[in-house]
């Protein structure tokens, strides 16, 4: 059984940038792009503080040289850049012969086309190729055709864990010996109906969200889509692809408390995380940098706080949500975040965990509030949490690290 | 390593037998609703949640809550009771009644509380959450009850130690059409599961025996 999973290929869109360059430019000058909202026809225009990848769908179809009487979602168009992206990193299609997956996380699914003609179904058939893309998996459909790709596919729906189980899966797949290697990752992009329902729970916020500090009042919704190439140990021997960072650790647990808050105690956010840190063989001591959930709701940051401090009893590492940047991807959080942790592992920076200024009198640790540079950092764990507290959490190792 | 059923429940024809008990029993069933609002009371059941619940999820509960009531506390480690079930009509009941609220322009009313119940695995979060079961799960969906699927399913999850028992079954309703039949699986180490209604093998003809209770099969109150 193969035990040694090799990151290789990266691919990213979120409004911080079009692909992986782009994106790391902005974290690394601090700048984020969440404001008003520009795309969505929606009444809560002026209400929310969103983040949206700065192409109209209109624009992502005709970059991609798509006909325009094609049906594609949103979250297949930012999921085919990204993908795309991470495969041409991974120089897969150089590689003939290799069974390559594709897992994908996506909740949204195609409800962006589907909810502006939803009501012309029945009577305006010009819209009605429109129908079939609103099930998740027409999104992972796409992005197979657009790689090439014709082996195993699957789409994971756990809300804002989905792309960190996908990689979890993907993972598994590969240490069962099912795949040589794998693009896992998630897509989301904004809709109506998710931004209505967030603001249903009263959980937006209307100006930048403020992870961990008392004041925090919210999320900002984010959209884009994040993309992995996972390889075994075997299969980067003949690809001989540079390994970027290795996935030594994933953990994935259900808290059974709420169908959707957390418990205020973070059992679920715990278990995800011991279990991600027993599987590394890792001590809670080696881990470097933790890139939190850290959504800026109330319940999200105190449960994941306590379940950090209960992890982490002697030193605390570094801790940082970088939402702040890129908004709450949702289904692609996983992926996006994961691929932060790993660029921030690469430049040897500690991504700070912007609008932070007044802790939390409930948690003994701060997050770092501002950027940290010149860190060696050989261990980064990377947390994405679900409604229903459906927690996972990844751990990726440097390359050639003892 | 041999797996026993030590315990199950089944729901149809207005009938509820618990461990070969007939436990509630109603010739004339108007709705379900109010089938399983009368089963509720009768058993004295105490959670208020159970009133917001859609019918997939009600159904399942009532399933477990008899199951597992006279279970000792801590006789299942945390994360060690699986849940696998399966229907064939997955969440359409609730799905229909969610189509129906925005189906007209003019009478527009997405409702949050009935959107959550559109997916057939919530029955299994509902269990959960009552009883704190943090296991594996899986929710099948497949035209006719499949005993070697839910078999096959469940003797992975403990052959492999993935889990230590597992509550499975199916839980089927559309309308006022409805049938359960949950049963408790657990592993025999060391000969001490007992059950009031001798040894019964986990197995397909099992699994076909429960779904299909004749009336030697039941004893009555």
């Amino acid at each position: 059984m193969p035990s040694r999973i090799f990151v290789t290929g990266l691919g990213f869109i979120s409004g911080l940038g079009n692909n992986v360059q782009e994106n790391l430019n902005s974290l690394l000058n601090l700048r984020s792009n969440i404001g008003p909202i520009r795309h969505i026809d929606t009444n809560l225009k002026h209400e929310l503080a969103v983040s949206e990848v700065s192409m109209t769908s209109d624009e992502l179809m005709r970059d991609a040289g798509l006909p325009d009487d094609s049906a594609y979602s949103r979250n297949a168009l930012l999921g085919i850049i990204a993908a795309k992206e991470a495969f041409s990193h991974a120089k897969l299609d150089k590689h003939p012969g290799l069974n390559i997956g594709l897992i994908s996380g996506t909740t949204v699914g195609g409800m962006d086309e589907c909810e502006k003609y939803y009501q012309d179904f029945l009577t305006n058939d010009s819209k009605n190729r429109f129908i079939e893309t609103y099930d998740c998996a027409d999104s992972t459909e796409k992005i197979a055709d657009h790689l090439g790709l014709k082996g195993f596919m699957t789409t994971i729906s756990t809300a804002c864990s989905s792309a960190a189980n996908s990689i979890g899966f993907a993972a598994r797949m590969m240490k069962a010996g099912k795949l040589d290697c794998a693009v896992a990752g998630g897509t989301e992009s904004l809709t109506r109906f998710h931004l209505n329902g967030f603001n249903a729970l009263k959980i937006l916020d209307k100006f930048p969200c403020r992870p961990f500090d008392a004041t925090r009042n919210g999320i900002n919704l984010g959209e884009g889509a994040a993309y992995l190439v996972l390889e075994t140990e075997e299969t980067n021997q003949k690809t001989g692809n540079p390994v970027l960072c290795e996935l030594v650790g994933y953990g994935n647990a259900c808290e059974a408390f709420h169908q959707t808050a957390s418990s205020p105690d973070g059992a679920g956010a715990y278990l995800a995380m011991k279990k991600a840190l027993d599987m590394s063989g890792e001590t809670p001591d080696a881990i470097d940098y933790i890139n939190a959930h850290g959504t800026g709701t109330d319940n999200n940051d105190l449960s994941e706080g306590r379940a950090i401090e209960k992890l982490f009893t002697g030193k605390i590492p570094h801790v940082s949500s970088t939402k702040p940047f890129t908004g709450h991807m949702t289904s692609a959080a996983g992926s996006a975040e994961a691929i932060i942790s790993i660029l921030g592992m690469q430049q040897g920076i500690i991504w700070p965990n912007m609008n932070f200024s007044n802790p939390m009198p409930e948690l003994k640790f701060q997050p770092a509030g501002e950027i940290i540079r010149g860190v060696d950092i050989k261990l980064v764990m990377s947390n994405s949490f679900g409604f229903g507290g459906n927690d996972s959490t990844l751990i990726f190792k440097k390359h050639g690290v003892h | 390593m041999e797996k026993l059923i030590t315990a199950y429940t089944y729901i149809g024809e207005g009938k509820v037998v618990v461990n070969k008990q007939l436990i509630f029993y109603q010739e004339k069933i108007a709705t379900f609703a109010e089938f399983i609002k009368a089963l509720y009371k009768q058993e004295q059941i105490s959670y208020p949640k159970f009133y917001k619940m859609d019918s997939l999820s009600k159904l399942g509960f009532m399933c477990a809550e008899l199951l597992l009531r006279h279970e000792k506390p801590g006789r299942f480690k945390p994360g060690s009771l699986a849940v696998v079930l399966a229907n064939s009509s997955s969440s359409l009941e609730t799905d229909l009644t969610y189509q129906d609220s925005i189906k007209n322009r003019s009478a527009y009313f997405p409702s949050p509380s009935v959107f959550v119940y559109t997916l057939a695995n919530i029955v299994i979060g509902e269990i959960c959450i009552r009883h704190s079961l943090k296991g594996e799960n899986a929710f099948l969906v497949s035209e006719k009850f499949n005993p070697r699927q839910l078999l096959d399913h469940v003797s992975d999850l403990l052959d492999n130690n993935r889990a230590g028992a597992c509550i499975c079954g199916w839980v089927e309703i559309l309308g006022n059409t409805f049938k359960a039949m949950v049963a408790l699986v657990e592993k025999e180490n060391d000969g001490t599961l007992k059950t009031s209604f001798g040894s019964m093998p986990f197995t397909e003809a099992s699994l076909n025996e429960l779904m299909n209770l004749t009336e030697k099969s039941i004893w009555k109150n």
